[in-house]
């Protein structure tokens, strides 16, 4: 275990940005957003254009490591809201010339999401369909996954929508990240998670230093904090563990609850892009014959059209049909597909829903209706 | 499975001839510049430059490598489009995707085939491959039934099938004309003839969802096992390799693990007949 201290990790990050495109989250009123990291040093001046954006002078006070998770979801750096996925008939992978991305302070609610956006997109095989691993790769999500750099952070508070504890997740990341921050005072205590992580900290070994015992200490001590503070906003919500979905949606399937709580719904999408686990997408072709681009946009299961064919045929012509579906996919096809629940207790499809609908009360009914 | 690197790009192709089957249906024949061999019920998906995508099971026999047929109904924006290919024009294909009829299960049972409208398609591209070892069957029966004689699809081809040894046939129309000799009723009125153990027999079943559901409750009632219907599942399949998400079906996605699926194990998820 490592330490570095504040000072030094924003050398660090200074230092990264020669091999990335470096993201931190920035504190907006209550909310934090990830935005490109700008080093004190080479601030340009405020108002002027830079790659067609205003940047403003950075402000490393702003820039929020702890805390809990960014508005946006951690997917977006990983398979973009829209890219050009083909161009033509020529068989090559159309890869912007862009630095991969390290992305700081990356919370472990949404590195829970690798577990599904990875099964996914790596192609894991289904035993049960004779599929072998790879069999159904994608090549432009593998690359980002294989060069991008995830430097995790610890949750240093919650905010009323954490909920990870129930689906098995601690506020502080225990996997798929390169290296790992716990925010004490005065710096961090540093944790390696994979060979590219402990690369990284060899090459900048003298930027840190071996961690104290009573770094460790307060590390712990800080974490025992958070969980106790999610745990309560778990009790006051009534949010049932993830030991208690098994068949949840399959005994459920005819309930009013789905249009009960699908009254509401205006069918924005917002719960589905905001969401970490939500993978779906659209191929849309550009409508220019001479040149062939075929676009990837994120896609939202609750929009009418998205399961109806050509001929006009719609499985799920009503909203309630299509919640249902959006609760299937994440309660029955994932555990049984994948192994996993494809929720991760981020709490953002809360917050982002205009018509107040709540995942935690979905859960806590359907849990109750078994 | 792909071969390319790249699962989205199409794979350039030539439109070497239009068929045109009915008013609505057209065939194309057409040439990939890179070979493509398919197995009998594995879809494909036709790119128009500049329209879109839609996905298609081939209807021409697996073995024949270099030209693919593809039967085509008018129905949306991509196949108003592919209605007004011709000779000559350039399109995308990507494919083939899906797990296909499991043909070697099928050995040394009777089979059963059963067709509905523009579910004959995939159909002929079945018969065909079992024509190719028609000997290594029991016995094999098709029935199919369509709207109206004049929108029988392939119907000169289907009628040849009446001199066949290997096959027992019988066709059906749901309103007859001055040109139809044959039955006339729904699909579910010829199945009844069918000699054969249906316990131990295979059923599968192509056409649009309502003659899917009626002919599935039918065969049950025979005493088909559930196990032994397959299905042809029309969802919307984009991608082709179960990532973009619209064709589930509970625990499967159509591009990858169908589309054809045992009856036994899509019928406890909900919407599957739309």
């Amino acid at each position: 275990m490592r330490y570095i201290s504040e000072d030094n990790f924003f050398a660090l990050l200074g230092a990264l940005r020669s091999d990335y495109e470096v993201y931190v989250p920035v504190k907006k009123g209550d909310k934090r957003f990830y935005k490109r990291f700008i080093p004190p040093t080479v601030q340009p001046i405020e108002g002027k254009k830079k790659d067609g954006e205003v940047l403003k002078p950075a402000q490393t006070d702003d820039i929020v490591i702890g805390e809990v998770r960014p508005v946006e979801p951690l997917k977006a750096f990983f398979y973009s809201a829209r890219e050009v996925v083909a161009e033509g008939f020529k068989d090559y992978i159309p890869h912007s010339t862009d630095k991969p991305f390290a992305i700081v302070g990356v919370k472990a609610c949404d590195l829970k999401g690798f577990k599904v956006q990875d099964y996914v997109f790596s192609g894991k095989g289904r035993s049960d369909s004779g599929e072998k691993d790879g069999d159904y790769r994608d090549p432009l999500y593998i690359k980002n996954r294989e060069q991008n750099l995830i430097i995790a952070s610890d949750c240093t508070c919650a905010i009323n929508t954490c909920f990870c504890l129930a689906l098995g997740i601690k506020p502080h990341p225990q996997e798929d990240f390169d290296i790992n921050l716990s925010q004490i005072k005065g710096g961090f205590v540093v944790e390696s998670g994979s060979p590219k992580g402990e690369r990284l900290i060899k090459k900048h070994s003298s930027l840190f230093e071996e961690a104290r015992q009573g770094y460790i200490a307060e590390r712990e001590r800080l974490r025992t904090g958070v969980i106790k503070e999610v745990e309560g906003n778990i009790k006051e919500n009534h949010v049932p563990h993830q030991d208690l979905y098994k068949g949840i949606i399959a005994k459920n399937i005819e309930s009013t609850i789905w249009p009960d709580k699908a009254k509401t719904c205006v069918e924005c999408g917002a719960c589905n892009v905001i969401c970490p686990t939500c993978h779906c997408f659209l191929l849309y072709d550009q409508k220019d014959e001479k040149r062939m681009e075929r676009l990837r946009i994120w896609d939202s299961c609750m929009i009418k059209d998205f399961a109806r064919v050509a001929g006009g045929a719609n499985p799920r012509p009503k909203l309630w049909m299509r919640l249902r579906n959006r609760f299937e996919k994440k309660f029955d096809f994932f555990p049984k597909a994948a192994g996993i629940y494809a929720c991760t207790g981020c709490g953002r499809c809360i917050s982002a829903c205009p018509a107040k609908i709540d995942i935690r009360d979905v859960l806590k009914e359907l849990v109750g209706n078994v | 499975m792909y071969k390319s690197g790249n699962p989205y790009r199409p794979i350039e192709t030539e439109v070497l001839d239009v068929i045109t089957e009915t008013p609505t249906i057209k065939t194309l024949r057409l040439k990939p510049r890179e070979e493509i061999t398919f197995k009998t019920g594995q879809f494909i998906e036709l790119t128009v430059p500049g329209v879109g995508e839609a996905p298609f099971t081939p209807s021409s026999r697996p073995s024949v490598t270099d030209i693919m047929e593809v039967t085509v109904m008018r129905v949306g924006k991509v196949t108003e489009k592919i209605h007004q290919l011709e000779k000559g024009d350039i399109i995308g294909l990507r494919g083939p995707f899906g797990k296909g009829y499991p043909l070697d299960e099928f050995k040394n049972k009777e089979v059963l085939v059963v067709g509905g409208g523009c579910g004959y398609a995939p159909l002929r591209s079945l018969m065909y491959s079992i024509f190719d070892i028609s000997g290594e069957f029991k016995s094999i029966f098709f029935r199919g039934g369509c709207k109206r004689p004049d929108e029988m699809l392939y119907r000169k081809e289907l009628e040849s099938w009446h001199d066949r040894k290997d096959l027992n046939i019988r066709l059906t129309v749901d309103v007859g004309d001055k040109t139809w000799k044959g039955n006339v009723g729904l699909v579910t009125t010829i199945l009844d003839d069918v000699k054969m153990d249906y316990s131990s027999g295979v059923a599968i079943v192509c056409g649009p969802p309502i003659m899917m559901k009626f002919a599935t409750m039918k065969l049950i009632e025979m005493g088909f096992k559930e196990d032994s219907i397959y299905l042809s599942m029309e969802k919307n399949m984009s991608c082709g390799i179960g990532k973009c998400g619209h064709c589930r079906i509970g625990i499967y996605y159509a591009c990858k693990d169908g589309p054809a699926f045992q009856y036994s194990k899509i019928k406890g998820t909900p919407e599957i007949w739309a």
